[in-house]
C-alpha cells in the first residue's frame, strides 16, 4: 500500500472503526447504567439476573432484539420503512467524528502519525449543528412510511419539537464561538486552555440553554414526547419491531453521547484536566502522561462526559414529562429569547474587554 | 410576585430541591425484597390458601362434615360430599374439594368450624398458587390434608 493510501484511507478507517465500536459498546452499557441509576433513585434493585450485578444484561437485550420478529406493516413503503432507522442512526454516528476525545499529543503507529480525533474541521461546530438536524428526516420518514395514523402524528409531533429546539440549540453555541474565536472543536478546547478558564463560567446561560435544548433535541425526559409511551401510545416508532426499533434507540443514545461530548468540549474544557496550566496539579494526570501525553485526556474526557450523561439520567429520574404546549412554550418563549440574550450579553462583554 | 418568589422561580430552586431528593436516594439502601430468594414475614393471621387439618394428637381428620363452611362460603368454592357412618352415628367425609379459582380468601369458612379449639379448616400461609391449567386449582381432600406442606414463610 502506498504511503498516501495508508495516510488517507487506512488510518481514518481504523479510527472510524474504533470510535464506532467504542460508541456502540458505550451505548449498550449506558442502557444498563441508566436502568441502574433510575432504580437506585427509586430505591429499587436494577437488573441483576444476567451475570454478576446484571453485567451481561445489554448482551441479553441485544440477542433478544436480534431474534425478535421483524414486522413490516401491510402497504407500508418498504424501502423508506427500512431506510428510516438507518437515516436516524447515521447522522448520530457521523457527529462523533468531530469530537476531540483527547489532545496533547499525536500517536505513532507503524511510523504513521495520527491524532486522537477523526477530523478537526475548522467549521466543526457548524457542521455538528447541520448533522444533528438531519436526524429529523429519519423520524419523519419512519412515521410516514409506517402506513398508520399514530406514527404519522407522532412523527409530526417529534419534528415540530426537534425543529423548534434546533434554534436555541444553535444560538446558545454562538457565545462560545465569540469567546474562543474559532469554530473548530479542537481550537475551542485550546482556547479554553489558553484562557485559563472553562467556558461554563462565563457562558452559564449558554450552557443552560444548550443543555436543555440538547435534552429536548435528543427526545429525552422530561421532553420525550416523541415516545410518550404512557399517555400517547408511543410515537413515530409504533410500528417498528426488533432491530429496526433498536436502531432508533441506538440513535437516541448516540445522540445523547454526542450532546454530552459537545457540552464537555464547549463548556467544560474537553480533554483538559482541572487547572491545566498549573504544574503543581500534575498529579491529576495520574502519571499517565509519562506513558503518553494524550492518555490523561481520554480519562478526563470520559469522566466529564459521563458526568453530563449522569445529569441526563438524573433529570429523567426526577422530572415528570412536559405537556406538549408547555414544551413548545418553553422552547419558543424562554429558550430562544434566553439564547439571544446570551449572544447579546457575550458580545457586549467581549467588546468591552477587547477595548 | 415578590422578589424572593421571582428569584425562587428564576433560579429554578424548586427544581433543584427535587433533584436533590433523587440524588440523595442514589445512596440510600434499596427497599426491594428479592422475592423468590427472600420473602417478607407474614402476620400470624395472614390468610393464604384454606387447608384441612388433622388432629395433631391422634392423627385423625378433624372434619365432621357439618357443611357449615360450605354454607357460609360467599363464593361457593367449597363442596363437601359425606355419607352416614356404618355404625349410624354421625357422618363420614367422602370428599372435600376447594376450588381456588373462586376462593376469595375471606376466612369465613374458618369462623363457624365446630371443631374448636383446633379448627378442621384453617387459613394457611401458602400463597404461591401458580398452576398450568384449571385443574391445578381444584384441590381435593388428600391434597388439602397432606399435599403441599403448609409452610410458615419467614425471612
Amino acid at each position: 500500500m502506498s504511503d498516501a493510501l495508508v495516510r488517507n484511507l487506512a488510518i481514518p478507517l481504523a479510527q472510524v472503526l474504533v470510535v464506532l465500536g467504542v460508541a456502540s459498546g458505550a451505548v449498550a452499557y449506558m442502557t444498563l447504567i441508566e436502568r441502574k441509576i433510575l432504580a437506585f433513585m427509586q430505591l429499587r434493585l436494577s437488573p441483576r439476573r444476567v451475570g454478576p450485578h446484571g453485567i451481561l444484561q445489554p448482551i441479553a437485550d441485544g440477542i433478544k432484539l436480534l431474534i425478535k420478529e421483524d414486522i413490516t406493516p401491510t402497504r407500508a413503503d418498504k424501502l423508506l420503512f427500512t431506510l428510516a432507522p438507518i437515516l436516524t442512526v447515521l447522522p448520530a454516528f457521523t457527529a462523533l467524528s468531530l469530537i476531540p476525545f483527547s489532545g496533547g499529543g499525536k500517536f505513532t503507529l507503524f511510523g504513521y502519525e495520527f491524532f486522537p480525533w477523526i477530523a478537526d474541521v475548522n467549521v466543526g461546530v457548524v457542521f455538528l449543528l447541520a448533522i444533528s438536524s438531519l436526524g429529523i428526516y429519519g423520524i419523519m420518514l419512519g412515521g410516514w412510511a409506517s402506513n398508520s395514523k399514530y406514527p404519522m402524528l407522532g412523527a409530526l409531533r417529534s419534528a415540530a419539537q426537534m425543529v423548534s429546539y434546533e434554534v436555541p440549540f444553535g444560538f446558545s453555541i454562538i457565545g462560545v464561538l465569540m469567546l474562543s474565536g474559532t469554530a473548530s472543536m479542537v481550537g475551542i478546547v485550546e482556547a479554553q486552555r489558553q484562557a485559563h478558564l472553562w467556558y461554563f463560567a462565563p457562558q452559564c446561560l449558554g450552557l443552560f440553554v444548550f443543555f436543555v435544548s440538547g435534552v429536548a433535541e435528543t427526545n429525552r425526559l422530561p421532553f420525550d414526547l416523541p415516545e410518550a409511551e404512557a399517555e400517547l401510545v408511543a410515537g413515530f416508532h409504533t410500528e417498528y419491531t426488533g432491530m429496526k426499533f433498536a436502531f432508533f434507540m441506538l440513535a437516541e443514545y448516540v445522540s445523547m453521547m454526542v450532546i454530552a461530548s459537545i457540552v464537555t468540549t464547549l463548556f467544560f474544557g474537553g480533554w483538559l484536566r482541572p487547572f491545566p496550566n498549573v504544574a503543581a496539579l500534575g498529579w491529576l494526570n495520574f502519571g499517565l502522561d509519562h506513558l503518553h501525553p494524550a492518555l490523561p485526556g481520554f480519562v478526563w474526557f470520559g469522566l466529564k462526559t459521563f458526568l453530563v450523561l449522569f445529569v441526563y439520567l438524573w433529570l429523567r429520574g426526577t422530572f415528570p414529562r412536559y405537556r406538549y404546549d408547555q414544551l413548545m412554550n418553553l422552547g419558543w418563549f424562554w429558550m430562544i429569547p434566553l439564547s439571544i440574550a446570551n449572544v447579546v450579553l457575550t458580545g457586549a462583554v467581549v467588546l468591552l474587554v477587547a477595548r | 410576585m415578590s422578589v424572593t418568589g421571582f428569584l425562587r422561580k428564576f433560579l429554578l430552586l424548586e427544581m433543584m430541591q427535587g433533584m436533590w431528593v433523587t440524588l440523595k436516594n442514589q445512596f440510600r439502601p434499596h427497599i426491594t425484597v428479592e422475592y423468590p430468594k427472600e420473602t417478607v414475614e407474614f402476620a400470624p393471621r395472614f390468610r393464604g390458601v384454606p387447608r384441612l387439618r388433622k388432629d395433631p394428637a391422634t392423627g385423625e381428620e378433624l372434619c365432621v362434615s357439618c357443611l357449615l363452611c360450605e354454607a357460609i362460603c360467599p363464593t361457593e368454592c367449597i363442596s363437601i360430599v359425606s355419607e352416614k357412618r356404618p355404625d349410624g352415628k354421625g357422618k363420614q367425609l367422602v370428599s372435600f374439594t376447594i376450588n381456588y379459582e373462586r376462593c376469595c380468601f375471606c376466612g369465613l369458612c374458618v369462623d363457624p368450624c365446630p371443631t374448636k379449639p383446633i379448627t378442621a379448616i384453617y387459613m394457611s400461609h401458602d400463597y404461591e398458587l401458580a398452576g398450568y391449567d384449571r385443574d391445578a386449582y381444584v384441590t381435593a381432600r388428600e391434597e388439602l390434608v397432606d399435599g403441599k406442606p403448609a409452610k410458615l414463610y419467614t425471612r
